[in-house]
């Protein structure tokens, strides 16, 4: 390398940030159900029912819970499908 | 009243009064109007960016999100007064009754549990009311 700027570095970056992991987090609300939460847990994801449970005890006690990790686009379209169940969702990079 | 919602070998059949299935109409219609109003609070709770880390979401994800607020809401307006229901529109009807649900309490400015406890009578019941629904749509569809 001789220290030329190949303006690489940005792209670089941009590449690792698209291959890193996002989570989905899902937010408390005082208004949705307990049962409602664990139904769309278990149809969205596909989790058992012993996880929805879990990930939803811990929206409910801790204020929100990373409910999945992986893929942005796939994260981002997570996110979608809980919003159309009214579902507080966002996505961010995985810590 | 028998059960509001109970699974036959046609679907779901539906047993509402016509006041309620009206209530519900304007409902809908009011939370639809108001996610769509640009600084309505009803529309940075449904609509609300999903991704914290950008300055916007991307417009296909917004677009996406548009389709999923209004596409239950619009097929609760067509069904409303159904007297049976398919699984698909029987789950629609959760879908439409979460997000009401959700308008009504970004409306009344509902963010915790200590701000439902210290609701009137009148607001309060608009709340129990969609969530019983939605509680006794899932115990029939899930039954």
């Amino acid at each position: 390398m001789d220290g030329t700027d190949t303006g690489l570095s940005g792209s670089t970056s941009t590449l690792q940030r698209l291959d890193s992991p996002w989570d989905v987090v899902l937010w408390n609300d005082p208004v949705s159900l307990i049962s409602l939460v664990v139904r769309v847990l278990r149809k969205v994801f596909g989790y058992d029912k012993a996880k929805a449970e879990r990930l939803t005890m811990e929206v409910h006690n801790d204020g929100k819970s990373v409910v999945w990790t992986g893929e942005k686009e796939k994260a981002a379209a997570y996110a979608v499908a809980l919003h159309g169940y009214a579902l507080h969702a966002t996505i961010q990079p995985s810590a | 009243m028998s059960e509001p919602f109970r699974r036959s070998a046609d679907g779901i059949v539906v047993d509402l009064p016509d006041e309620l299935r009206r209530w519900l109409l304007s409902e809908a219609e009011q939370a639809g109007a108001d996610a769509n109003t640009m600084g309505d609070p009803v529309h940075h709770r449904l609509l609300g960016p999903i991704d914290l880390s950008a300055d916007h979401d991307d417009p296909l994800i917004e677009l996406q999100r548009q389709f999923a607020v209004e596409g239950p809401l619009e097929r609760f307006v067509a069904t409303a007064f159904a007297t049976v229901l398919s699984e698909d529109e029987a789950e629609e009807w959760i879908r439409a009754f979460q997000l009401m649900l959700a308008a009504a309490a970004a409306r009344l400015a509902v963010q915790t549990e200590d701000d439902v406890a210290r609701l009137g009578q009148e607001a309060s019941s608009e709340l129990t009311t969609l969530q019983a629904g939605i509680s006794l749509l899932i115990d029939a569809l899930d039954t």
